[in-house]
């Protein structure tokens, strides 16, 4: 008896179909890439119990259990449970294993748990968003990362987030010891410098990314109270053209964010093309076609951005092109 | 109680051009009395203050010899015509000029490190009977930088003067080399009774005081004096410190002994 | 004499001695700390018991309730000088034994040391110190190797338990206040340590020999010269003068003081260019050598008072206490 296996269901159920017969892969997702190390041992017992004891570590901060056959799934769900309910995964049939594939991951760096550099905990952000998310079988890549570093290289995803945080000067602690600006500049944008003795901080330059704060031997420069972030958009990878995402929105909040990624699901349900390859189309595809006004409109519908938010009311991404030659 | 920090206005009375870079502005004063060696805090504001030591002490007035090397001195020298300078102090303990009188003196001076020993040498080359013989070695760095040169003409005919340029174009007709170069030629009637005053940058009291020591003279006989940055003149800031001594307290006078263990 | 006073009785003083006092005492300021999410403890206005941090160390000391950061000393026009008004309210300063004792270093600086400081002066003379007591050892203090966990020179000592405040006075003014509120008497005796976790012995024959040792220039090469060292510091007391001026009107301005640290650039530097110890090293053993050498040397006592800021706050994990431990090692090595 052949193996008979609707390969769509078992990869919207975040399996893969491996290359050799009848084998396939288990794709645990980790938002935040954070997890109890309670859970490496389960995905260790999966891995040598139903695979070839080998598991890969995704470019999206999961794993991939390989090397198991695809007439395990459903045992192979079944254990998957307890990690899924430790991660917080919403799922709406339990033991059913991940409810859907096409939102990857949320990734994120480390963040501010660790990273002196970090200006928010990302894993707790990436954990929220998935919350918002997921599960949905739309293509969506979405990460969260600490500073204007970027190590979580939020550029290449639909949606970057990237931790800001607006610099608050108090002159009567300054030593104008000049630390803040010597880490500006040779760490960042170079956007302070001193006048009569104290700081002066260019703001047009500033991307909050918070270095002179962590320089400052006084406290005279401190992080605001909000946390900031900034909103990239439409990075992506891929055959055609690759591009790096724009700063759509800069000192934006939370709220609005999760916003935008809510109303840009509901954009892409009205405009993905019908003959889209197994309903998978690049968001920026989408937009490529129907023009980022509409987008804007779309993905600002009730959206009231705080007075120091920056908005970019007008996006233009170039990036490599691969399918214009000669055009 | 008084607050230290708050300067007096006090007159240009007088601009006396040396150089290019240094000028003698003459100060009115009228306050306690000042001795060659201590210094004042010169200020404009805005510009903020600058340690001057003491050039010359008159009648109702100070001279300050001051080179043009940062912001306020700068400053000074730009705005100085029919103007007012703040100024606090005396500050340091200067010159004591009973430790040298019937002593065979020695002034070693280098540039500006002339002007804290002026008022010792103006005074023994006014009042020779008061000590036993005063001899001034002053160098600079060449013919042009030559500081006080109406003073020189009227010192050389009254006491021994060696005035020196570490180099000096074709043709001049003084004396070139070291200050160092001229110690060892240094010659006493009692070497007991000789005394040293050694001014300058660190390199020339460095190499001056060790040519003395080759001589033969002892440490206590040889008195020098530190630039340091002092700021508050007060013994708070802590700038001018040097191991446990503040130089704007404790000095910047120091008799060797004490001075050569002043090690930053 | 030692009183209870109920929590109602304690807002109730609080409030009082606002009224005559301003009261500067350790808070804990939630989110200003280095990194994002983390917490500074340092000294603020307080009015009530509940904003004072009791439970930790503060990250910086008490020194800037008596020496602002940046201190306007007067303000000037062209030809004219004007001195700010003193504080108008005399203060009360919450502290730790520990930092009790650098207020003696303060003194012996602003007070004496050639002259009597006139801004330091005239709020050194109104104001009270409010011990707050160590019932265990922070992590990094040695204050018992310094002979600093214990000072008896408080004004009043404060200690808060569960829904009381425990209270003693060695000043009648402020004992009351207490009384007044009707609080009962209680035996009430500071608390403080006997044992660290951290130990310092500090080396005995330090002399200018010292300086060749190669210690200095393992730390000058760990030193980013941030001067955090300094700043946390109770006992440093260095300034900078600066001269500033109004943007509107540059004829008009004013000078401060600002506080200096002997470990960044420039605190050398002298018009002309001359500036001294150039090297980290030469830096780090200046600042080492002041506190437990030169400083004793010239007035009888050793500076630190091993509160242990210094090795809290190095970003470069330099342990100020090790180096000392480790001298007073070599010189003991040394002499077998």
């Amino acid at each position: 008896m052949g193996l008979d296996i609707n390969t769509k269901k078992a990869k919207k159920n975040a399996f893969r179909i491996s290359k050799e017969r009848g084998m396939g892969a288990s794709r645990i997702r980790v938002p935040g890439g954070y997890l109890n190390a309670e859970i490496l041992g389960m995905v260790q017992e999966i891995a040598q119990t139903y695979g070839n004891g080998i598991v890969h570590l995704t470019t999206r901060q999961g794993f991939e259990i390989e090397g198991i056959r695809l007439e395990d799934m459903d045992e192979i769900n079944q254990k998957l449970q307890p990690i899924i309910e430790m991660l917080e995964i919403n799922q709406t049939d339990p033991g059913s294993g991940y409810p859907a594939s096409g939102t990857r991951n949320i990734s994120a760096c480390i963040g501010n748990n660790v990273c002196p550099f970090a200006n928010y905990n990302t894993a707790r952000l990436a954990k929220r968003i998935e919350k918002e998310v997921f599960p949905n079988d739309l293509h969506f890549k979405i990460a969260c990362t600490g500073c204007a570093n970027d190590c979580a290289k939020v550029r290449l995803h639909d949606f970057g987030i990237m931790g800001m945080t607006m610099p608050q000067y108090d002159p009567s602690r300054c030593v104008s010891c000049q630390a803040c600006i010597k880490g500006c500049k040779s760490l960042s944008v170079d956007a302070l410098r001193m006048e009569n003795d104290k700081i002066i901080r260019d703001t047009e330059k500033c991307v909050g990314c918070g270095v002179c704060i962590t320089k400052c031997p006084t406290r005279a420069l401190t992080r605001s109270k909000k946390k900031y972030y900034k909103l990239t958009l439409m990075g992506r990878t891929g055959k055609r053209n690759p591009r790096l995402g724009k700063d759509f929105l800069v000192w934006a909040d939370e709220e609005n964010i999760i916003r935008i990624i809510l109303n840009t699901y509901r954009f892409v349900k009205e405009y993905i093309s019908p003959n889209a390859p197994g309903g998978k189309e690049h968001i920026g595809y989408i937009i490529d076609r129907v023009g980022f006004e509409e987008y804007k409109k779309w993905a600002l519908d009730g959206v009231e951005l705080m007075p120091e938010t920056i908005l970019n009311e007008c996006l233009y991404w170039d990036g490599i092109h691969f399918d214009n030659k000669g055009k | 109680m008084k607050n230290e920090y708050v300067p007096q206005l006090s007159e240009i009375r007088e601009v006396i051009p040396h150089t290019d870079l240094e000028y003698t502005f003459r100060m009115a004063w009228e306050g306690p009395e000042v001795k060659p060696g201590q210094f004042f805090e010169l200020s404009l504001p805005k510009y903020g203050e600058a340690p001057i030591s003491v050039s010359g002490i008159g009648e109702g007035t100070l001279d300050f010899t001051i080179r043009r090397v940062g912001k306020v001195t700068n400053e000074i020298f730009e705005n100085y015509v029919g103007d007012r300078l703040f100024i606090r102090g005396p500050y340091g303990n200067g010159f004591d000029l009973e430790q040298f009188r019937g002593k065979e003196l020695t002034v070693i001076a280098g540039g500006t490190g002339l002007s804290p020993v002026r008022g010792v040498v103006d005074y023994f080359a006014r009042h020779k009977e008061e000590c036993e013989s005063c001899t001034l070695i002053a160098g600079f760095k060449s013919p042009k930088d030559i500081l006080f040169k109406e003073d020189f003409a009227f010192w050389k005919n009254r006491i021994s003067v060696v005035l020196t340029v570490d180099s000096a174009p074709e043709g001049y007709e003084g004396s070139v080399g070291m200050v160092t170069k001229y110690i060892p030629e240094l010659t006493f009637q009692n070497p007991q009774n000789a005394a040293f005053i050694c001014v300058g940058p660190p390199v020339m009291i460095k190499f001056s005081t060790l040519e003395l020591l080759k001589l033969g003279v002892k440490e206590e006989q040889i008195w020098i004096s530190h630039e340091r940055k002092m700021c508050c003149g007060l013994g708070k800031c802590g700038h001018c410190k040097i191991g446990g001594t503040y130089v704007c307290l404790d000095g910047p006078v120091f008799n060797y002994t004490e001075g050569k263990d002043l090690l930053d | 004499m030692g009183y209870q006073l109920s929590k109602q009785q304690a807002a109730e003083m609080f409030q009082k001695l606002s009224k005559t006092y301003d009261l500067f005492a350790p808070v804990r300021k939630k989110g200003e700390g280095c990194f994002s999410d983390t917490d500074v403890i340092r000294y603020e206005k307080v009015s009530s018991p509940e904003e004072i941090a009791w439970e930790a160390k503060s990250d910086y000391s008490f020194k800037e309730a008596l020496l602002p950061i940046n201190e306007t000393l007067f303000y000037f026009t062209e030809d004219e000088t004007l001195v700010p008004k003193a504080p108008a309210k005399a203060r009360l300063v919450f502290l730790r034994s520990c930092d009790l004792h650098g207020v003696k270093r303060l003194d012996e600086i602003y007070l004496k040391n050639g002259y009597e400081d006139y801004y330091y002066a005239r709020i050194r003379t109104q104001t009270k110190f409010v011990l707050m007591g160590c019932p265990s050892s922070c992590q990094s203090g040695f204050c018992v190797s310094m002979g600093t966990n214990r000072s008896d020179e408080y004004d009043a000592y404060l200690k808060p338990a569960g829904e009381v405040l425990y209270a003693d006075f060695h000043c009648p003014q402020l004992e009351a206040y207490a009384a007044e509120t009707g609080a009962a008497q209680a035996g009430v005796t500071p608390d403080y340590v006997t044992e660290n976790h951290e130990k310092v012995t500090l080396p005995k024959k330090l002399s200018n020999e010292s300086f060749s040792n190669k210690i200095w220039e393992e730390y000058g090469n760990r030193c980013i010269g941030c001067g955090r060292c300094n700043f946390v510091c109770p006992t440093c007391t260095c300034f900078t003068m600066q001269d500033i001026f109004y943007r509107d009107n540059e004829k008009n301005g004013e000078r401060r003081r600002v506080w200096a640290s002997c470990q960044v650039d420039g605190y050398t530097d002298m018009a002309g260019g001359l500036s001294f110890r150039k090297s980290q090293g030469d830096r780090f053993r200046f600042k080492v050598m002041h506190k437990i050498y030169d400083y004793e040397k010239r007035f009888g006592y050793p500076m630190c008072v091993g509160c242990g800021r210094c090795d809290d706050v190095c970003p470069e994990y330099i342990s100020y206490a090790n180096c000392v431990n480790r001298l007073a090692k070599e010189e003991e090595a040394h002499e077998e």
